[in-house]
């Protein structure tokens, strides 16, 4: 061994360098913008934009899958996709009711005689709650399986990602449950949002907590480090200083269990509220563990997770969880529509489970709505479907459902936030409160918001 | 100058002493001829505590280092943080609030109780096999959902949770026995070229199969078992004024600080009992000194009598099954889900990597301190949004400091 | 192993090379397919060069992804933060640079609705402005780099560790990094993901034919020649002192040292070849991708690539990379469920429980893999090459 052999290494790495720095030099800038005259203030265009501003991917694609389509002959399966988190680490038990719901969907229009008279299966991805394996997903639904249209989806993270790949398709999508805002302000054509906008739940929670007749000075938040938990403890942040309330927010991993030490941390800080915006096991985790440490939903009052709406599973995680408020989208049970209620009667069959989750009914509109576009537009066609969608009133299990800031009405018109586009306005959020051990969800009393308000509070706090 | 930068620049003090003492000193030592297997340690040690002032009378004099001199030295450094962290954040509750580091500390005892008894199953295996299974965090997952299961289920529910504790036992040992048998039994053969590599992959392998079966099986909802029984309520020493310990079904607190849920305080005790059972096993009992026997020479104890292919599988079942009881015990305090093993078993690797490999009573004190460091880590470290985020951390930090500075660990042997 | 020229291998070897080439060919219009091509090679090769770093270096690194996210995470902090300009912001940090500014933006973390210095200053900037987002390969090229650090850091951290101590270090590594990358979100965006444009932000032209920043082709030929490129380059450090060098070292550490093999080197070098390698990989799918997220540095993650080595074949390159590229087409194609009579078995998650089977049973009775024992049958096919001998002499020890 000498070192001139081992220089000959370095010397080749280097070579590997050089190579590489070469071929980094001679590459073009990857974005590039010119502040203009008229325009100062005009908004970076991210590299992704600038380039399918240059190719017409819309028109190019729209025309591929559906020309197939509209030649073949009538009772050709028309294949809707969907979007689901069926692998961890997403969260598998949305995913898999989402999948139930859809299917429920798939059985009830084929019942009655199918989209434009021809069959209509529901082809679901796995996302596994990744965003780079929801792009594959999406991938797949629109060029492997040829879908016309596309439902579901869970994650923020994995909508956010997805989106560009059925804008760069065409192919409309109809989000059920990705509340971050940025999926739609971000204005792509084919994006359709059913779910609440995270920044409209957080204000509901702050609407919540100023509407109540007790004193609230301190508001201990706490959520996970993931797309959904931090902006949506941001916002609410934001909300509760405008209204002079002070707010702490613990941020945990989502794979945290034992939470001992933060559960003293939030006791020293005295909270009048504790809001728990860590989803699924971590939040019962907490609440379990702050129950038992004597800081509970029956010492502090609590607005436990929106997971916990599945009552079964809270009532095994959270035993001692009684007095918790939960938050939930959807109409209440006794304001159900026809759809609604005959859905949840065959989604309790199916499944066994007492009452729809919130996205489960979001999941099962996600589809309909997307059928009953096609339907309207009396074609496959993807930019048809989108036009139709635009324009749409559907009836489903959340309620009415228009989206009336789009392209007719463009958020600059209408004078909204760019957040309003392709954006179900009015999803009913109330909020509920577990007031028996063991109650049903869906029998615990609306105590928010005073028009749908079934019960009254029960406060477990100071009142002074 | 901000106060949060005085800890800062005291942590940057002490990691380039500290780095310079670890990297130097061995080289000294070494070019003197003397002993450097404590030099990094050593060297480190000093260096954070006294910098340049301890340093250089150490590389002149290069003594020999006492377990002694190094504790004294250690505590210097949590001083020197201990005063920095007091001086940049003079609000923060572990320097202000007496109660609230108590009642903190006993959290981390309680909790790294509970992990120490994971962490000897882990260790257990070691001694025997002389390698580490990346599968003990699905062992003590699969003991949790054998609770559960038991507990939910029609015939079994009304019976003592002792029966449900003991089949959670029989599962993983079962486990844990087939296992070995069918592919850690080949290792003694000389079949396999680098037998450690190969059971670390192949216990991987395991660990990837029993996570996705009990996917398969148990669905991904988050379950729970119910905890085993109730606290009598009582009030000492008067209902009035119950300074000393007052308890109610579901906690109990001590002097009025100390504040241990049930469902955690039944999971120590459980910890402390299987702990002296254990002991009782390997110090009183044949097969128990049959596994110590072939923990210490294999050879000597095969010419002894004893069969130590019996004994690899006895420990791997036995390791198996603590991880299992640990689990079982755990499945009241945590919600379940196929993936809480993955922390869990990270957790253990750190824990028996800080004891020292193979070392029992080092598992037990190394469960303790990665309790109270994670406790403290997230009762101290003063920005919310970070003190919990970096919970995975700390243990991981612990290992890497132990991997770098002292291999073997507080009583391990040597590599 | 040396000298003997052997064509069939060589003529396998050249047909497969010449079948990826001309893949596209078919498949370029299923871009499903073309994606999970383009996938596989990313996997074939982390899971080669995790074979060269495991199975003849013979450190079992679980820190391999995490190199990988190391230049992902580079190549996706420089496309983030950094921008050319040709006038001062006055608000941002800045350094002249060529005439021009380089510009380093301030994190805005993951507010829906935050302003980075360089929104809050345009309105202020001259007409005419040009600001440039610089080439991508820069990024790639830093974050190989990067992984290079980070290989030699890591690389001299674990002289010391052996078999189990190295693995348990490396894990520690990838879950620090995991916890920093999750918590540090002002800059890395944590959970959320860090976007990064596409590998050809404007397109390609090539020999005539144009295509879109979106088109799966240009991606394909860059991640396939890429991935051949480390191939070759892997084999060719196999073949010559190198290679006998780390093998020697995982043999025996103390023999190699007595014979002259300068150890620490060369252990430290292999570290911060495969590093590189990791990383370079890492970024080039991250751009392909689109976008960047901490859960790449899961155990599981990890455990899929040792997998897919351990399946191929862990002491061979070729098969290990092979083996990764079946396994990538299987899992994908295996997310399906059927009917057997009233129940619906939803492969989606009994195919990992079988793939973990398939692992344990591959290394308890196929050591060499599955796919490495097909390459020697047909390239060894009546050669009686002595370390074939030698291993038979040694399983009938």
């Amino acid at each position: 061994m000498t070192r001139s052999k081992s220089m000959r290494w370095l010397v080749t790495l280097l070579a590997i360098l050089m190579l590489a720095l070469a071929l980094a030099a001679c590459g073009a800038p990857a974005a590039q913008e010119t502040v203009g005259e008229e325009a100062p203030a005009a908004t970076e265009a991210s590299a992704a934009e600038a380039a399918t501003e240059e190719a017409p991917a819309e028109e190019a694609s729209t025309e591929e899958a559906p020309a197939e389509e509209a030649a073949a002959p009538e009772g050709d399966v028309i294949k809707i996709g969907a979007l689901a988190p069926l692998s961890a680490p997403g969260a598998v038990v949305g995913g898999e009711a989402m999948v139930d719901a859809m299917r429920i969907a798939e059985d009830e229009l084929n019942a009655n005689g199918g989209i434009l008279g021809r069959p209509v299966e529901v082809v679901i991805a796995d996302s596994e709650g990744l965003p780079e394996r929801g792009t594959a997903a999406m991938e797949k639904l629109i060029n492997q399986d040829n879908v016309v249209a596309i439902g579901g989806g869970y994650h923020s993270s994995v909508g956010v990602a997805a989106k560009e790949v059925a804008h760069d398709n065409g192919i409309p999508v109809v989000f059920a449950e990705t509340w971050n805002d940025t999926i739609t302000s971000s204005m792509l054509p084919e994006i359709f949002r059913i779910a609440p906008l995270n920044s409209e739940v957080s204000a509901v929670d702050v609407r919540f907590l100023t509407s109540l007749p007790y004193p609230i000075e301190k508001v201990v938040i706490l959520t996970e480090n993931t797309d959904y938990g931090i902006p949506a403890a941001e916002s609410t942040t934001s909300g509760l200083a405008e209204a002079g309330i002070d707010a702490t927010t613990f941020t945990v991993d989502i794979g945290t269990q034992d939470y001992a030490g933060i559960i003293e941390r939030v006791r020293a800080e005295n909270p009048d509220f504790i809001m728990v915006l860590a989803t699924g096991e971590a939040s019962y985790n907490f609440e379990q563990q702050a129950a038992e440490a004597g800081i509970g939903p029956q010492d502090v009052p609590m607005l436990c997770n929106q997971v916990s709406l599945e009552s079964q599973a809270f009532w095994t995680n959270v035993p001692d969880g009684n007095d918790c408020f939960v938050r939930r989208v959807g109409l209440p049970v006794d304001l159900y529509n026809d759809v609604a209620t005959s859905f949840a009667e065959r989604y309790s069959e199916r499944t066994g489970k007492q009452a729809p989750e919130s996205y489960a009914l979001e999941a099962y509109d996600s589809i309909m709505i997307i059928a009953q576009a096609i339907e309207e537009a009396g074609t496959t066609d993807p930019a048809a479907i989108i036009d139709a969608l635009e324009n749409i009133t559907y009836v489903g299990a959340l309620g009415e459902i228009t989206f009336p800031v789009n392209s007719s009405n463009p958020p600059d018109v209408a004078g909204k936030d760019p957040k309003w586009w392709h954006q179900f306005p009015n999803p009913a959020i109330t909020i509920v409160q577990y007031q028996e051990e063991g109650q049903d969800s869906n029998d615990s009393p609306v105590v928010f918001p005073e028009e749908y308000k079934t019960g009254d509070i029960v406060w477990v706090g100071r009142t002074e | 100058m901000d106060n949060a930068a005085i800890l800062g620049w005291t942590l940057l003090w002490l990691v380039v002493w500290g780095a310079i003492g670890g990297i130097v000193t061995p080289r000294i030592y070494a070019r003197k001829d003397l002993d450097i297997s404590d030099a990094p340690l050593g060297g480190a040690i000093i260096g954070a505590a006294f910098g340049p002032f301890g340093l250089i009378p150490l590389w002149i004099v290069t003594p020999g280092f006492s377990m002694r001199w190094l504790v004294a030295a250690g505590m210097v450094i949590l001083g020197i943080i201990a005063f920095a962290f007091s001086k940049a954040y003079p609000t923060n509750l572990c320097v202000t609030d007496g109660s609230y580091v108590t009642s903190q500390l006993a959290n981390g005892l309680v909790i790294g109780i509970i992990y120490s008894l994971m962490a000897l199953g882990l260790t257990l295996i070691f001694s025997i096999l002389g390698v580490v299974s990346f599968a003990h965090g699905e062992f003590y997952m699969i003991g949790g959902y054998v609770v559960y299961v038991m507990s939910t289920s029609v015939f079994a529910q009304d019976m003592s949770p002792l029966v449900w504790l003991l089949g959670a036992a029989v599962v993983t040992f079962v486990l844990g026995a087939i296992f070995e048998v069918f592919f850690l039994r080949v290792m003694g053969t000389g079949k396999i070229e680098r037998p450690v590599e190969y059971a670390i992959l192949v216990t991987f392998g395991l660990s990837f199969f029993l996570q996705y079966l009990a996917q398969a099986i148990m669905g991904a909802s988050p379950v729970k078992a119910t905890r085993f029984w109730d606290f009598p309520v009582m009030a000492l020493p008067s209902a009035e004024n119950p300074w000393f310990l007052k308890t109610t079904k579901g906690s109990l607190t001590l002097f009025e600080v100390i504040r241990i849920p049930n469902a955690r305080f039944t999971s120590a005790i459980l910890a402390v009992i299987l702990l002296l059972a254990l002991m009782w096993f390997l110090y009183r009992t044949w097969q128990g000194r049959g596994l110590r026997a072939v923990s210490q020479d294999r050879q000597a104890a095969s010419v002894a009598g004893i069969n130590p292919n019996n004994m690899n599988t006895l420990a791997f079942a036995m390791g198996a099954m603590l991880a299992g009881l640990s689990g079982a015990s755990l499945v009241q305090v945590f919600s379940w889900l196929p993936q809480v093993g993955v922390p869990a078993a990270a957790r253990s690797f750190v824990i028996i990597v800080l004891g020292g490999m193979g070392s029992l009573p080092g598992a037990f004190l190394g469960g303790l301190i990665v309790g109270v460091v994670e406790t403290m880590g997230t009762g101290c470290v003063p920005d919310p949004s970070r003190a919990a985020a970096y919970m995975p951390a700390y243990g991981m930090i612990i290992l890497t400091l132990t991997l770098l500075l002292k291999p073997t660990g507080l009583f391990g042997r040597e590599l | 192993m040396s000298g003997r020229i052997n064509y069939v291998s060589w003529g396998l070897a050249a047909l497969g090379i010449i079948l990826l080439l001309l893949a596209p060919l078919r498949i370029a219009d299923s871009p499903y397919i073309m994606h999970l091509a383009i996938t596989a090679f990313f996997y074939a090769i982390l899971a080669s060069s995790w074979s060269l770093l495991a199975g003849y270096g013979g450190q079992f690194s679980f820190g391999h992804m995490a190199f990988m996210a190391i230049g992902a995470y580079t190549a996706a902090l420089y496309g983030t933060y950094v921008r050319i300009s040709t006038v001062a912001t006055e608000l941002c940090r800045e350094i002249p640079f060529f005439g021009r500014w380089l510009v380093i933006l301030n994190p805005i973390g993951v507010t829906q609705d935050g302003q980075t210095c360089l929104d809050l200053a345009k309105p202020t900037m001259p007409p005419g402005t040009v600001i440039v987002q610089p080439s991508i390969w820069w990024g790639v090229l830093f974050g190989i780099i990067m992984g290079g650090l980070f290989g030699i850091l890591i690389g001299a951290l674990v002289l010391r560790l052996r078999s189990t101590y190295l693995a348990l270090f490396t894990i520690a590594f990838s879950e620090i990094l995991r916890a920093v990358i999750s918590a540090e979100l002002n800059i890395t965006r944590g959970q959320s993901g860090l976007e990064l444009p596409p590998l050809f932000p404007n397109g390609v032209t090539f020999f005539g034919y144009t295509f879109s920043s979106t088109s799966k082709i240009p991606p394909y030929y860059v991640m396939l020649l890429f991935f051949l490129f480390t191939m070759a380059f892997m084999a060719w450090l196999i073949a010559g002192r190198f290679g006998l060098f780390i093998r020697s070292i995982r043999e025996d550490e103390e023999a190699a040292a007595a014979l002259g093999v300068h150890v620490v080197r060369y252990k430290v070098l292999l570290f911060t070849i495969t590093a590189m390698i990791a990383a370079s990989a890492g970024a080039i799918q991250a751009h392909y991708i689109g976008i960047i997220t901490p859960n790449i540095l899961l155990i599981l993650q990890m455990s899929l690539v040792i997998s897919m080595a351990v399946i191929g074949g862990l002491e061979s390159i070729v098969a290990a990379a092979i083996g990764a590229i079946i396994i990538e087409f299987a899992l994908e194609l295996l997310r399906v469920s059927f009917d057997i009579g009233p129940f619906t078995v939803d492969m989606t998650t009994w195919r990992l429980v079988f793939f973990g089977l398939l692992l344990m049973l591959t290394l308890r009775f196929f050591r060499n893999g599955l796919i490495h024992p097909i390459i020697l049958y047909f390239t060894r096919r009546g050669v009686a090459d002595e370390t074939v001998a030698k291993r038979n002499v040694k399983s009938e020890m």
